[in-house]
C-alpha cells in the first residue's frame, strides 16, 4: 500500500529539516522517496509532520509493573474508559494496564519505547508483558549492574569473559543492551546497606561501583554494542549526589566508543535526580549548572531528564535502597523485592507537589538541565516513567520548555519560593523550538540508542510518522502554551510501519508489539566457555533450572533481530 | 421543589448500577427521559422501565431540590447515591454495595440494611442507615490509603468488619455493636459506638478519636494508658459518664485517643489487662 502525506510542514532533525513544506512518501511500511499516482492523498496541509516518537527510558513492561499494580488498585480506578468494538478498556494513572500503555503513546504520536529495567531472571515474564502492549516497538535493557557474575568478573579485570558474559546473556534475556542500576548498591540491599560514592565497594565482592561501570563499558565498547552502557548512577535522589554523577562520567572518559551509529559511550538516564547539591534536603539546592556545564564540554556523555510532573505517581526501581530511603520519609506503602543473584527492587508511590520545597526543586532541576544542556542531541525527554511522572505528561513538559511565560508563571504564582534561593531557572529565558522538540523526542533517542531503522524520515527507514495539528507559522508556543499541550497531547495521525494507527485524533487500529534484540555473532565459543564456567555456580545459587532460564524465541512476538559482528 | 418516585416492578438477580442516576444529572429530566433511560446490569444496559415505575412531581432547578424516594427491594442495587453532591434519597429497603460512595453533599436515608462500603470515601453530606451494615463502612477503598475526609455518617445497628479505615475527617457514629478492627488507620474525625467492639479498635491510628460506649473485648498493645476522664467533651458533645482514656498507636508515634466506658470496662481499671486471658498471654510472649 502506498501513501502520500501531502502539504506537511516536517522536522526531520536527523536530515536537518526543519519546518519545510514538503510531502512524506511511504509505502509497503518504509519511507521511499517516491510513489506511483495510485498512492493514496492523506492531505495534512499545513500541519506539524514528525517522525514517530522514541522514549529511550520508561517502564512499562515487567514484574515490578505487576506488582506496582497489585498493591496501588487504587491507581487503577483513575483514567477508566469503556471498552469499544476496537479498543479495550482502559484504567490506570501511573501505573496504566499494558493495552492502555499502548493506546496513550500511540495517541502522542510515540512508536518505539524502551523499557529501562529487565532482570534476566524475569525477562520471559517482560516479554510475556511486551506481548500484550500494542502499537509500540519495545526493546528492553536487561540490568547487569548487580549481577553477581559481572561482580567476579569485574573485580578480576576478566573483560573478554565479561563481553561474552554480555554477549550471552543478551541473547538469553532477549535484551537490547546494558542496563547498570546503582552499580553494587543494589547487591549491599541484601544486606540492608547501600553505597555511597563510586568507590564504595559491594559487601563479600570487593569490587566497586567505579570498576564494575568502567568493566562493563569496556566490554560493552569490545561487542560494538548499538547502545552505550545506560547507568544509573549511585547516589540518586540524595542532596550532595552531583560528585558521583561527575565522577560516574569522568569514569570512562578513556574509553573509546566502537559504533559508528552512536556518539556516546555512556548515556546517564533520569539526570535530574543525580543533580542535587547540598549535604541535606535543608540546605540542598540545583546542582544542574554544575552537571549540565560538564556534557557540555564531554563528546562521550548523553542524558535523559526524568522531569518532574508535579502528580501523584509511583515510583519502581531496581534501586531498591533509594526506594527504602522514600519510605522512610513519606510513610507511604512500600513493596521491596529481590531477585536473586541479579538484583534488586522497591515501589512505592509518591506525591509530586509544587507546594513542597523539594519537589519544585526537583521539577526546576529538571528544567535548568533542559535549558543547561546546550545540544538538545545530548538530552532527551522523559519522565522516567512512571517515577517522575507519567508520560502523558509529555505534552506539559514541551509546553514547559517552549514558552518562558508559562515557566515564569508557575514560578511566581504556583511552585515554592526555593525556586528563586536554590536553582537558577528564574534566570533561564531559553526557549525550545519545534525542531528542538523534535530532537529530544524522536531523533535524538533514536541516534543514542543506535537505532537504525527509525526516529527519521530518511527513505528505507520504517514508516514511523507522527502528525500534529498544529501550524507552525501560525502559532507563537510562547504565548499558546495552552494550545500546545493540548495539540502535542493528541496525534491527528500515528502511523507505525505504514500502518494508520491513529487517524483524527481516534485510535483507528490496534497492532501487534514487537521487541527488538540484540543478537552479537563471532562470540559463540567464549559463551559457551563462559556458560560452561558459572554452570557450577548457577545450579547451587539460582532456584530455576538452567533449562528454564532463557527466554525462548516462541516467547517472543515479531522479534526484530539485531546483528552486530563483534570485533575481537 | 421535585420528587421522584421510583417503584419496582420486578427485581434482577445481577445488580442494578445506579450511580448515574443521581440528583446532579437528573434534576432536568421528565419522565419522557427516564422512560429512554437504559441501566447499567452487568456488562449491559437495560431500560430502566423494565424494573421501575418512575413518577415525576414538580421542578428542580438544582440538584439540591430534588427528592428521590425509592420503593421496593434495593438488595440489589448498587452505587445508590455515588458521587452525589446535592439532594436527597430516601431507600425504603436495604441495599447493596457502595451506598453513599464518594458523595460530598446531601441526604441518603437507608429504612434497612447496607452492604459493604456504605458511605466510602465521602467528603461531606449525610448517610443515615437505620439497619446494620457490612464491612468497610465509612472506609476507604482498597488500597487507598486516604478514607472518608468529611460529612457524617449514622448507622442505628451493627457495623461490620473495618469500618471508619482511614478514616481522616467527618464522624461515623454506630448505636450498635461494631466488629474488629473499627477506626484502622484513622488520622482524623471522631468515630462514636455506643454498644460493644469486638477487638483491636485504631490499630495503627495517627491522630483523631473513638468513643467506645459499650464493652471493649480486646486492645491493641499499641495503646497506652493515659488517665481516667469524668464526662469529656469530644468536638462539643459531652459523653456522660467516667472514661478511660489511651493514646495511640504508640507503634506509629501516633497520638490518638480512644476513650472506653469505665463502668463497663471494670476490668481495663486496676491492673490494666490482667483479667484478660488472652491479651496477657500475648504481653507475656512479647516479653520473652
Amino acid at each position: 500500500m502506498e501513501y502520500i502525506l501531502k502539504n506537511g510542514i516536517v522536522y526531520d532533525p536527523a536530515n536537518k529539516v526543519n519546518g519545510e513544506k514538503k510531502d512524506v512518501m511511504f509505502k509497503d511500511g518504509k519511507i521511499v522517496e517516491k510513489v506511483s499516482s495510485d498512492a493514496k492523498v492523506l492531505d495534512v496541509t499545513d500541519k506539524i509532520v514528525m517522525p514517530a516518537g522514541v522514549d529511550p527510558h520508561s517502564h512499562v513492561a515487567g514484574p515490578k509493573l505487576v506488582v506496582g499494580r497489585l498493591y496501588r488498585p487504587e491507581d487503577s480506578r483513575k483514567g477508566v474508559t469503556q471498552k469499544t468494538n476496537l479498543l479495550r478498556g482502559e484504567s490506570g494513572f501511573s501505573i496504566p494496564s499494558c493495552p492502555t500503555t499502548g493506546y496513550r503513546y500511540s495517541r502522542l504520536g510515540y512508536g518505539t519505547v524502551v523499557e529501562a529495567a529487565m532482570p534476566p531472571l524475569e525477562a520471559k515474564h517482560t516479554h510475556d508483558e511486551i506481548a500484550t502492549i500494542p502499537n509500540i516497538d519495545i526493546p528492553a535493557l536487561p540490568l547487569f549492574g548487580n549481577n553477581w557474575f559481572v561482580l567476579e568478573f569485574a573485580r578480576e579485570g576478566k573483560i573478554d569473559e565479561l563481553a561474552a558474559f554480555i554477549s550471552a546473556w543478551l541473547k538469553i534475556s532477549k535484551g537490547y543492551g546494558v542496563k547498570i542500576v546503582n552499580p553494587c548498591g543494589s547487591e549491599a540491599w541484601g544486606w540492608g546497606m547501600n553505597v555511597h560514592g563510586i568507590n564504595d565497594k559491594a559487601p563479600y565482592f570487593d569490587v566497586t561501583s567505579k570498576e564494575v561501570i568502567r568493566a562493563l563499558a569496556k566490554a560493552n565498547e569490545k561487542l560494538g554494542l548499538p547502545h552505550s552502557i545506560h547507568i544509573h548512577p549511585n547516589d540518586l535522589g540524595h542532596p550532595g549526589n552531583v560528585p558521583t554523577t561527575l565522577e560516574t562520567f569522568e569514569s570512562v572518559k578513556d574509553i573509546d566508543k566502537n559504533a559508528a551509529v552512536r556518539n556516546q559511550n555512556l548515556h546517564c538516564c533520569h539526570l535530574q535526580f543525580h543533580s542535587y547539591s547540598g549535604n541535606s534536603w535543608k540546605d540542598a539546592s540545583s546542582g544542574a549548572e554544575e552537571v549540565a556545564k560538564y556534557v557540555n564540554k564531554a563528546d562521550n556523555i548523553t542524558c535523559d531528564v526524568g522531569q518532574v510532573t508535579f502528580d501523584e505517581t509511583t515510583t519502581m526501581t531496581a534501586d531498591a535502597p533509594m526506594e527504602y530511603d522514600l519510605f522512610k520519609l513519606s510513610g507511604l506503602k512500600w513493596v521491596n523485592k529481590d531477585i536473586e543473584c541479579e538484583t534488586a527492587a522497591g515501589i512505592i508511590p509518591i506525591i509530586y507537589s509544587p507546594k513542597s520545597p523539594v519537589n519544585t526543586l526537583q521539577w526546576a532541576i529538571g528544567l535548568e538541565l533542559f535549558l543547561h544542556i546546550d545540544d538538545p542531541w545530548k538530552v532527551c525527554l522523559t519522565t522516567d516513567h512512571p517515577n517522575a511522572g507519567p508520560f502523558i505528561r509529555y505534552p506539559r513538559i514541551i509546553s514547559w520548555l517552549m514558552s518562558n511565560e508559562r515557566r515564569m508563571e508557575m514560578i511566581d504564582n504556583e511552585v515554592h519560593k526555593w525556586v528563586h534561593s536554590r536553582t537558577t531557572l528564574p534566570t533561564l529565558d531559553r526557549e525550545y523550538d519545534f525542531y528542538d522538540i523534535a530532537t529530544i523526542t524522536r531523533a535524538a533517542p533514536a541516534k543514542i540508542h543506535g537505532f537504525s531503522d527509525r526516529g527519521e524520515l530518511t527513505p528505507g527507514y520504517n514508516a514511523d510518522i507522527a502528525v500534529y495539528d498544529i501550524n507552525p507559522n501560525d502559532i507563537d508556543p510562547s504565548k499558546e502554551h495552552e494550545l500546545i499541550e493540548k495539540k502535542f497531547g493528541l496525534t491527528d495521525y500515528t502511523i507505525k510501519d505504514g500502518e494508520i494507527l491513529v487517524k483524527d485524533k481516534e485510535i483507528v487500529k490496534v497492532k501487534e508489539s514487537s521487541t527488538i534484540w540484540t543478537n552479537v555473532k563471532g562470540y559463540e565459543e567464549e559463551e559457551k566457555a563462559v556458560i560452561e564456567g558459572i554452570m557450577p555456580f548457577f545450579n547451587q545459587y539460582y532456584s530455576i533450572k538452567w533449562e528454564n532460564y532463557p527466554v525462548h524465541d516462541h516467547y517472543l512476538s515479531n522479534p526484530i533481530r539485531v546483528d552486530v559482528e563483534a570485533s575481537k | 421543589m421535585k420528587t421522584i418516585t421510583f417503584k419496582q416492578k420486578k427485581t434482577s438477580s445481577i445488580a442494578l448500577e445506579f450511580d448515574e442516576l443521581i440528583p446532579d444529572e437528573i434534576y432536568t429530566w421528565g419522565e419522557s427521559d427516564f422512560n429512554k433511560y437504559e441501566v447499567p446490569i452487568g456488562n449491559s444496559r437495560f431500560p430502566l422501565t423494565d424494573y421501575f415505575d418512575i413518577k415525576v412531581e414538580g421542578e428542580a432547578e438544582s440538584p439540591d431540590e430534588v427528592k428521590m424516594i425509592i420503593n421496593g427491594d434495593l438488595n440489589r442495587v448498587k452505587y445508590i447515591g455515588c458521587k452525589m453532591s446535592g439532594g436527597e434519597i430516601l431507600c425504603n429497603s436495604s441495599v447493596d454495595l457502595h451506598v453513599g460512595a464518594e458523595m460530598s453533599g446531601g441526604t441518603i436515608i437507608v429504612d434497612g440494611n447496607a452492604a459493604a462500603h456504605a458511605g466510602r470515601e465521602m467528603s461531606g453530606g449525610y448517610l443515615e442507615i437505620k439497619g446494620n451494615t457490612k464491612e468497610f463502612t465509612g472506609a476507604s477503598y482498597i488500597g487507598e490509603w486516604r478514607g472518608m475526609t468529611g460529612g457524617e455518617i449514622i448507622v442505628h445497628g451493627n457495623a461490620g468488619k473495618q469500618c471508619g479505615e482511614c478514616l481522616s475527617g467527618g464522624k461515623i457514629t454506630v448505636l450498635g455493636n461494631c466488629d474488629i478492627l473499627a477506626g484502622i488507620h484513622m488520622s482524623k474525625g471522631v468515630m462514636e459506638i455506643q454498644g460493644d467492639v469486638n477487638r483491636w479498635p485504631g490499630g495503627q491510628m495517627k491522630n483523631g478519636t473513638i468513643v467506645i460506649n459499650g464493652k471493649l473485648g480486646r486492645l491493641l498493645e499499641g495503646f497506652v494508658f493515659d488517665e481516667v476522664v469524668d464526662n469529656p467533651d469530644i468536638e462539643g458533645k459531652v459523653y456522660d459518664g467516667r472514661f478511660i482514656k489511651y493514646t495511640g498507636d504508640i507503634g506509629l508515634n501516633g497520638k490518638g485517643t480512644l476513650l472506653i466506658n469505665a463502668d463497663v470496662n471494670r476490668d481495663k481499671l486496676g491492673e490494666y489487662g490482667e483479667s484478660d486471658d488472652e491479651y496477657t498471654s500475648i504481653r507475656e510472649y512479647r516479653n520473652l
